[in-house]
Formats: structure tokens, sequence, C-alpha cells
């Protein structure tokens, strides 16, 4: 009997090859990061000027704090689709309360905040008491909350938009007020996650909510802790993006919903929970905000940014598959 | 009649870097049954998945009937001819016996309808031939766990299976229905398919095995025909060591009462247990799967509410300590649970051995909810060397250590907590023999510090070897209590069959 010769060799060893896909779980999205700023040297070194950087990071912020929000979401192995519906709220509440008298910007934000920390509250209460899957339980809050919106201000938003909100607008070369806030926010977040008992814990509930339970960690309260915190980012987003444009669109922040859900995934946050952290995501706010900039530059249609978008999502869901699955 | 119709050489395997599998061959003859036998993560299910191609091997070949086999799909395997019959089985419930059998596979007509009658006539058919009758109209979720195993035989025979690989059949099974197995094994063989039986059950290995192939630790030890075989040997190739050296013994006098439980039952099949457990002693739980064992470890901790019945826990001089209704408290009160499942239940497979060491006691290392990293490194060093955890570092996430280092790991989160009652269930599954008996030298110190245990396992020998007393369970009742002396394999095995006999009669 001729047995067959060839060997199939492996180009890598096992060994080896579990070390790469940890390497690309853990650092694919700055290499990806950097090589995307090597190809825009090339192609759009336009976006190295001082004022797109600015555009840039302004944009980055209003993506990333929501961002934030969304990335421990999806820690908790949830989804939030209601930011969208948050962002119109907070919108409309700022200018309702606020009505053009900047004495009232406080008040205005922290009713946004109150309202917005119950939207958080439903969806928290939906996933834990009722079971509900995060992505229906979120998907009906959104509905209800731009419902709600609208019936209230019957599609004819009142009250104007205090000027002074306007101070998000403010910035020192490409340091702007939201930038600040994306970066404190980030600092603060990251801390917590790593070095507080309760980061542990959502970690923890994330990677084995059946483990968490038995370990003692009341895992409902931190879930709905968790969803509460993520409809304040959003409404943090709504305030700047509010000061922005200094007028109610009934449209704002629209897509920054699921492009923050994009940005904590490219950024190497799981669907599944338990992995991933606020630095990734900062390279995948940057790595969508960089993009779309850069289609701009190059002077080609919006949709070709959705084609890219959509490119760059499912390369990293796939590379990020690839590098968990074990064969 | 030396030809081989199955042959594997070289195999090896492995996963995130441990080796599952290393360098293995294994030989079948045509007709003839075959005995694959070691400890659990021995590699036994991993080497049978190779041949199934669920899994690549890293290096090896296979040559079945007389062909060097490539990669196949599982689909491709199958139709050559053979057939892996898992202990989960993959059956559709709601679907009919004779669906069931040629799931995939069915004849239609001319239309794409349908032909019932057929399937019917074929699947009886095939029943026949393993002697059995079953309607083959019923719905498999209808039929017992045994004769849903027999449904699986005459999938794999209707597919024309060669070889047939049974992975612990047996650990499903009740006395009774072993017997009937093992007819239709024999029935097989003499039409001249091939068996691989996987177990660790060595009584049936001798009652059936033609040949035995002991693995251990991903290696094979031993290959021989079963005449040259006896238990003591066996027992010997399959652990590395003998009975009187692994199970570690230690005179120490029952202390005084530690955790009570009076008539406790839940939602699920618990109904109306007691049991008592003092301070430095094991109490052994034993039972068939499925006879609520696992569900009364989880009503003590308080994961499950109880419907009836209390539980308490005796402090340091009988004092009474608070009752508990959540896992937290009963952690907190100084009971805790090291749940079967280790990895769906216990292990955060994803965290690093740091996070999940120090996960219950989080609040003792932090100040105001932050975490004190000197303290934290304190815990997690000393838990690694008192428990000798193989790791490249703390930060090293827990899905890449061996199982036995995973069990160590949860381990050193409850000990963390200084628990005063501590309950295993089933401590050393999927742990190798190694670390198996660093995990009994470990309860056994526990004991001598005064911690009681209560100990859930399926491997009697462990339960004999280990226990100071053993309760059998019995749907979802205690069937009976033995005592260390007078503890053997069969007056357990009696006691957790018992009820299930009665029932079917």
């Amino acid at each position: 009997m001729a047995l067959a010769k060839r060997k199939s060799k492996p180009a890598l060893s096992a060994d080896n090859r579990w070390r790469l896909r940890k390497f690309v779980a853990d650092y694919g999205v700055y290499i990806a990061l950097a090589i995307l700023l090597v190809v825009a040297a090339a192609l759009t070194p336009k976006l190295f000027a001082v004022d797109t950087i600015a555009v840039v990071m302004r944009q980055a912020s209003q993506l990333g704090i929501v961002a934030i929000g969304q990335t421990i979401v999806l820690l908790v192995a949830g989804l939030d689709l209601s930011v969208g519906g948050v962002f119109i709220m907070t919108s409309v509440v700022v200018a309702e309360v606020g009505n053009g008298r900047n004495e009232m910007i406080a008040p205005a934000i922290m009713t946004a905040l109150a309202l917005g920390g119950l939207v958080g509250l439903g969806n928290g209460l939906l996933v834990t008491k009722r079971r509900v899957p995060p992505f229906v339980a979120t998907l009906g809050m959104l509905v209800l909350v731009k419902g709600a919106t609208q019936a209230y201000t019957r599609g004819v938003p009142g009250g104007f938009v205090p000027e002074a909100l306007g101070i998000v607008n403010q910035s020192w070369f490409v340091l702007s007020v939201p930038l600040v806030l994306w970066l404190g926010l980030n600092a603060i977040f990251i801390f917590v996650l790593r070095g507080t008992s309760y980061g542990r814990r959502v970690y923890a509930v994330g990677s084995n909510i059946e483990a968490a339970r038995l370990s003692g960690i009341p895992v409902d309260a931190i879930r709905i802790s968790i969803y509460v915190l993520g409809s304040l980012f959003a409404v943090a987003s709504g305030v700047v993006l509010t000061g922005y444009v200094l007028y109610v669109d009934r449209f704002i922040g629209s897509g920054l919903d699921l492009d923050s859900i994009a940005a904590a995934v490219v950024g190497g946050t799981a669907f599944v929970g338990g992995r991933g952290g606020l630095l990734g995501t900062i390279a995948g706010v940057l790595i969508i905000q960089i993009l779309s900039t850069m289609v701009v530059l190059l002077g080609l249609d919006v949709e070709v940014q959705f084609i890219i978008k959509g490119l760059v999502i499912l390369g990293a869901v796939t590379l990020y598959s690839v590098a968990s699955t074990d064969e | 009649m030396s030809q081989a119709i199955l042959e594997m050489r070289g195999i090896c395997k492995s996963f995130a870097g441990v080796q599952a599998l290393k360098d293995v061959s294994f030989r079948c003859q045509a007709g003839l049954v075959y005995g694959l036998v070691g400890e659990n993560g021995a590699g036994k299910s991993t080497l049978m998945k190779i041949l199934a191609g669920a899994y690549k091997a890293d290096a090896g070949e296979i040559i079945y009937k007389g062909m060097p086999r490539h990669s196949a799909s599982t689909g491709e395997i199958i139709a050559s001819g053979i057939s892996i019959i898992y202990q989960e089985l993959a059956l559709v419930p709601q679907m009919s016996v004779a669906e069931n059998i040629f799931l995939g596979r069915e004849p239609r007509n001319a239309l794409g309808i349908l032909d019932l009658g057929w399937l019917r006539a074929r699947a009886e058919e095939l029943l026949s031939r393993l002697g059995v009758t079953l309607d083959t109209r019923s719905p498999v979720s209808e039929l017992t766990i045994a004769q849903q195993q027999l449904v699986e035989i005459a999938k794999a025979l209707s597919q024309d299976a060669d070889l047939i690989v049974m992975d612990e059949p047996s650990a499903i099974l009740a006395g009774g229905e072993l017997d009937q197995l093992f007819a239709i094994i024999a029935a097989l063989k003499a039409q001249g398919v091939t068996i691989v039986y996987i177990s660790h059950r060595l009584e049936e290995v001798f009652r059936i095995a033609d040949e035995v192939t002991v693995l251990k630790d991903g290696e094979v030890v031993d290959s021989r025909p079963i005449q040259q075989l006896d238990r003591a040997t066996l027992v010997r190739l399959m652990v590395g060591r003998s009975l009187e050296e692994i199970f570690p013994q230690t005179d120490h006098a029952q202390g005084e009462l530690r955790l009570s439980a009076e008539g406790i039952a839940t939602d699920s099949i618990l109904d109306g247990v007691s049991l008592r457990l003092h301070a430095g002693e094991i109490l052994g739980i034993a039972g068939m799967v499925g006879s609520g064992r696992t569900e009364l470890a989880r009503a003590l901790f308080g994961a499950d509410p109880l419907t009836q019945g209390e539980v308490r826990l005796v402090g340091e001089s009988l004092q009474q300590l608070p009752q508990w209704k959540t896992p937290s408290q009963a952690i907190r009160a100084g009971l805790v649970l090291v749940p079967e499942d280790r990895k769906s239940q216990g292990l955060f497979t994803a965290l690093s051995v740091r996070v999940n060491i120090t996960i219950p006691i989080l609040s003792r290392l932090s100040r105001l909810g932050i975490i004190r990293r000197a303290a934290e490194e304190g815990i997690v060093t000393g838990a690694r060397q008192r428990l000798s955890i193989v790791m490249n570092s703390p930060d090293q996430e827990t899905q890449y250590l061996s199982g036995g280092n995973q069990q160590k790991v949860v381990l050193a989160k409850w000990l963390e907590t200084e628990p005063s009652v501590i309950i295993l269930d089933e401590p050393t599954r999927g742990v190798d023999v190694g670390a198996k008996f660093e995990i009994y030298k470990l309860m056994r110190q526990l004991n001598d510090r005064g911690i009681a245990i209560i100990m859930i396992s399926s491997e009697l020998p462990e339960i004999i070897g280990m226990s100071d007393r053993i309760l059998v369970m019995n749907d979802g009742r205690v069937a009976g209590e033995i005592s260390r002396a007078e503890a053997d394999e069969e007056r357990i095995i009696e006691l957790a069959t018992l009820g299930a006999e009665a029932q079917s009669a």
C-alpha cells in the first residue's frame, strides 16, 4: 500500500496559532488604526491639517461619548439601540426647559439626565426582571421614546436652545470642549472598569452570568446600573450635539446609534460580553471617523462611506471571530 | 482475518497550547469490540472527535478501509461507514422514531412527498436487527433515554455503519438497560460491525471488549487483548498508581454539627431531603444523573428557592447563624458551592486568574470601591503557591489553563472566602490524574482545619475512597445512608437504581 507521502505541514504550530489569535484580539484595532493613518497620509494628506484634525476630533467626541456607554452595555452582554431616541429627547428637553435662557441650561441638562436615567432603568428592568432580549427591549424603548417625544411636541418642538450651550463649540487648536469631555469621561471609566470592584463585577457578569450569580454578585443590579449609565452617556452626547447645531433637530445624531455599536465592536468589545474595553473603543471611534472624513476629502459619494464602513465592521468582526474560535 | 478496518497513527492535537493527544495510535480489526478506557480528560473523546471529523488533528494519519483519509467533512465520514453515538443524543424530540432514523435522508416520491409507509417499514426492520420493538410512530420525546439510545444505534445502522463508536453509553443508563445494550452490541458484532466502546467503568469493558486500549494524559499507555488483563492491572494502567495511593487517608474525629437541612424541597425534582454535616467530615452524595444531587447542592446554597423545609448553618460553639436566601448571603454565612460544570458555572474563562480568584472577596480587598492592588497580589500569590496552580502569570486568561488548574482556580476562589462548609459538585470531572490527587489531598487538609465538605460525584471509587458517610439520592429523595465501613459499589448502585426499576415495573 503506497502511503501518502505528503504530510500536511501546518504553516504555524498550534501553539503559535493561538498566540497569533490572541495578538489579533488584543492589538488588532491599534494596528488597523496605524495602517489607516499611513494610508491616509498617502491618499489624503489634507487629513493632517490642524483644521481637519479639529473637525475629526469634534465628531469623534460626539460619537465617542455615546460609544463609552455602548461599550459598557456590550460588556455585560447587552446592547442599547435606544440611544437614538435619547438624543432626540435630550435635544427637545434642552430646548423646552432651557427655552433660550442661559441660566436654565443646568436645570435643562439635569432634566435630560433624569429622563435619560429613566429610559436606562426601563431598559435594565426589561432585560433583567422580564428577561427580554436586549435587542428587543432597547428597540422597543427606542420607538417608545421617539414616539413620546413626538407626541409631546406634536411634531413642532417649542422653545429655543440657550445660546450659551454654544460653549461646546469653543476650541483651542484641536482641543475642543467635547474632546476634553470625551477624554475625561474615558479616563474616569477606564479607571472604573480596571481599578474598582464595580468594574470587575461588570466584566464578571458579562463573561459568565451564572458563575457571577453563584459568586454572590448582584447581577441584576449591576446590569440595570449599566443600562442607566449607557443612557446617561447618550444624554451627554445629545447635549453636545444640541450645542453644536443650537436648534432642535428631529434627526439629531441619526446614525450615531449604530456607529456607537460599530465603534465598540471594531474596537474589540465582544457581543457575547466580558471582553473588550474603552481603549479599543477609542481606536474604533477614530477609525470610523477618519474613514468618513477620508471619503469626503476624496470627493467620493456619501454612499461610499456606508459601503466602506460596512466592510470595516464586517472585516473586524470576521477577524475577531476567527481569533476567538478554537476550531 | 487480520485486516484492519481502521488505523489511526501518530495523532496529535492541542487546544490553546494544551496538548490533548500526543502521538496516539489506535487500530481496529473488523468485527471486534474495542474498549477505549481512561480517566476523564485522558483524551478518549478528543480522539473519537478527530475520527468523526469534528476536530482536525495537528499531526498524524487515519487509514480507513485501507485508504488514507485526508480532510473530509462529517457527512463524507458518515457516508464512509463511521457512526458516532455521543452521550448527548442528537435526536429531534418532536419527531417520530422513524423520522429521526432517516432524518435528512427521507425518501420522497416524484411529487416530493414523504413516503411514510416505507419509512416505518425500514425503521422497524432496523430495530428488529437490534432485537427490539418500538412504536416507530411515537415521538422521541416520549421514549426513555435508553430507548432514545437505541434509536441512535438504529440510525447508525441505517447509514450502513461498519464502525460504531459509543461514547460512554452507559453513563445515561440504569442497571437493567445496560444488559440490553450489551446484547445489542453482541448482535452487531455477530453481523460484522466493529464497535469502539468508550468508558471508564471497568466492569463493562471486561464484559464486552475483545481488546482494550488505555489512554492517559493524552497518550496510549497500553493496548492489549482483554484476556491478558485483570482489574487491578487495568486500574494501574489507567491511573498510574494503585487505589490505596490515590485516596489519602487521615484519621480525624468527627466534629460538632455544622450544617443541617430538614425536609427541603424545591420546584425541581427535590422532594423532602434531610441531612446533617459535621465539622471535618466529608459527606459523599451518590446517585444517578438526574437523581437530584445537583439540585440539592443548589438548594442548600440558596441558588434555587426552597418551597419547603429549612437549611441552617451552625457556627462555633453551636451558635445558630442567620439563614440565607441567596448565594451572596450563603457565602457571607460561610457556605460555598463549587458547581458541577466548571466552564458554564464556575469559571470566568475570558478573564484572568487574578480576577477569578478575588471576585467573591472584592469588598474585603477594596477601599471606597477601589481595589487595593498590593492586597490582591498577596492573595493571588498565596493561592497560587498553596494550591500549586500552574500558570504563566496571574493575568493569564483561565481558558488557557488545563482542566486541573482551572478547577484549582475555582477552589482557590472559594477558599479565600474562608468558608466553614464547602459543597463540591463533581470536583474532579475533566481533571487529569495528578491534579485529582492534589484535589483529594486538599480536601483532607481542609477537613483537618475543621471545614466540612459535601462531595457530589458520579465516580463511585471517588465517593467510596473519600467519603466518611455516603448519602445515595434517588428520584429527588435520600434512598439511603451508608457508612464508610459498609460502602461498596454494589450497595450504592442498588440504592441508586432501586426506585427507577420499581417505577418501570
